[in-house]
């Protein structure tokens, strides 16, 4: 059933704690200055990681909760509840008169509450102490920063989590316009957060082979999506959300929308548990232009998954020229994450915020560190620098996950 | 330092409470101290007292003045047994 019909979803409110900015307003200005936000980490056991790297947000959970409410939150739902507070600020909403039967919330991580996680195995396991904190459950469970959420603005409908690694953001962001399309809900918070710049998470990913090597001249240059001398990804931390609500819901009450979201696209590559297929990105594409009702012509920017793997980067380029055709070279590509990083089960939510916001400010934000084109990535990539006072009409996000769940969202301007 | 005194150090800063609401007779409940935050705090009155709380937390412990007693209790309890443990046994092996 196309999204656009018979009730229309509008994005009123964007919220993000993220690598390059703690508002959507400074994420937007680096994102069009450039600046990356990948740094040299400052956890303890770092000198045990081949890469100490890592895009870390400048957020501390004790400027935003008093200590009794700290004990409750892993770093992860602290990061949820901040930026799903600014989204619920940007769109003026009120839970107070809301039906809050009718309004719901959806959430992607891939990881939950790690850093309890890694803390309790370490009580257990390095001190051999029994004292794991009573909140250890309760912390750590994934839905953990979902629940906190519609506690805090009494939000009764659907409380969902979504834990499709690396899509979970899209893919919570995705369903929860669903919702509101089918007409059980007439407004969603929606979004992604995740905090995996720990020791054991970034252990664990760097025996998968997958991180990226520091640049030994300037590590923030060392995600180098499309760079034929990319070596890997770096994790990243953060949330980001969306205040989704149906049109008329939102016209009614005079909100600011920022767009509408047409096109929301998911299927499963059902191969390998990580390696990507072209067949199953292209079909998730295609699949969201469907929803969106929109020929592949008008789609204005791609924020690609381009996490600086080898796999990813080349993959999604042929599924990009599989969709768009002759018209893929000329339809600006960008890897974001470049500059913030993959925030795993945020990014969806993260980057779909930004092509939002992008939209709203006419402006393609970069492909940073891709000073050397890779043969087998020929598109434009945007590469080294923003471009400004540019008209966007239609703008795609794509999320793809080690599992194989392909998400894309679309939205358009909001005239 | 009495056990109250101690109790009121540790409630008002991991509580976020003035001093004067941890007084004898005020629930623990209307201090915002739930069950699980009661047994995190055995783990802080552990450390101050040097004690091995092995027992279960008593459910009927509702007041800061119930809470007095029973490390009391403990306290009093370790003064006639000195090689329980105490809380070496939290040490790294």
């Amino acid at each position: 059933m196309p999204l656009r019909e018979p009730r229309r979803v509008a994005v009123t409110g964007l919220g993000v704690v993220a690598p390059i900015g703690d508002s959507v307003e400074a994420l937007c200005a680096n994102l069009v200055a450039g600046r990356s936000g990948i740094r040299p980490l400052d956890i303890p056991l770092r000198e045990a990681l081949r890469s100490p790297i890592g895009a870390s947000a400048d957020f501390r959970g004790d400027a935003h909760f008093a200590v009794p409410r700290l004990r409750m939150l892993d770093r992860v739902s602290q990061m949820a509840l901040v930026a799903a507070a600014q989204a619920v600020a940007d769109a003026n909403l009120n839970f107070g008169t809301e039906n809050r039967d009718r309004c719901g919330v959806s959430v992607g991580s891939g990881m939950g509450g790690a850093e309890t996680t890694d803390e309790g195995y370490h009580i257990i396991y390095a001190e051999r102490s029994d004292r794991v904190k009573p909140y250890t459950v309760l912390t750590s469970m994934t839905n953990a920063a979902a629940s906190w959420i519609g506690i805090d603005y009494g939000i009764t409908g659907p409380n969902l989590t979504y834990s499709t690694a690396c899509s979970s953001g899209a893919v919570a962001v995705g369903e929860a316009a669903r919702r509101i399309q089918s007409g059980d809900v007439d407004v969603m918070l929606a979004g992604g957060a995740e905090a995996p710049l720990t020791f054991g998470v970034l252990r664990a990913w760097e025996a998968m082979r997958t991180i990226a090597t520091p640049d030994a001249q300037d590590p923030s240059a060392s995600c180098r999506p499309f760079a034929r001398n990319r070596t890997g990804l770096v994790l990243g931390e953060g949330a980001a959300f969306v205040a989704l609500e149906e049109w008329s819901h939102a016209t009614a009450r005079g909100a600011r929308i920022h767009a509408q979201l047409t096109g929301y696209g998911l299927t499963t590559d059902a191969a390998h548990i990580t390696r990507p297929t072209v067949e199953g990105q292209a079909a998730a594409m295609r699949a969201a232009l469907r929803s969106a009702g929109l020929d592949h012509g008008a789609v204005d920017y791609v924020n690609a998954h381009g996490t600086a793997t080898l796999q990813n980067d080349a993959v999604e380029t042929a599924a990009i020229k599989e969709v768009f055709g002759a018209r893929a070279y000329a339809l600006p590509v960008s890897s974001t994450k470049s500059m913030h990083g993959h925030l795993l089960g945020a990014a969806g939510a993260l980057e779909f915020v930004i092509a939002v916001a992008s939209m709203e400010r006419g402006i393609v934000p970069p492909t940073m560190h891709l000073e050397l084109p890779d043969p087998a990535c020929d598109l434009d990539y945007v590469p080294e620098r923003a471009r400004t006072g540019v008209r966007l009409n239609a703008v795609m996000s794509n999320s793809f996950a080690f599992g194989g769940t392909n998400a894309v969202l679309i939205a358009e301007a909001r005239d | 330092m009495s056990t109250l005194e101690t109790l009121q150090d540790i409630l008002s800063d991991e509580f976020n409470l003035t001093r004067e609401r941890v007084a004898p007779d005020a629930k623990l409940a209307a201090l915002g101290v739930d069950s699980l935050d009661l047994l995190e705090l055995m783990f802080k009155i552990e450390d101050r007292y040097r004690l091995a709380i092995r027992d279960d937390v008593p459910s009927d412990l509702t007041t800061v003045g119930d809470l007095v007693r029973f490390i009391d209790r403990l306290l009093a309890a370790q003064s006639k047994a000195p090689d329980s443990g105490g809380a070496d046994r939290h040490a790294a092996p």
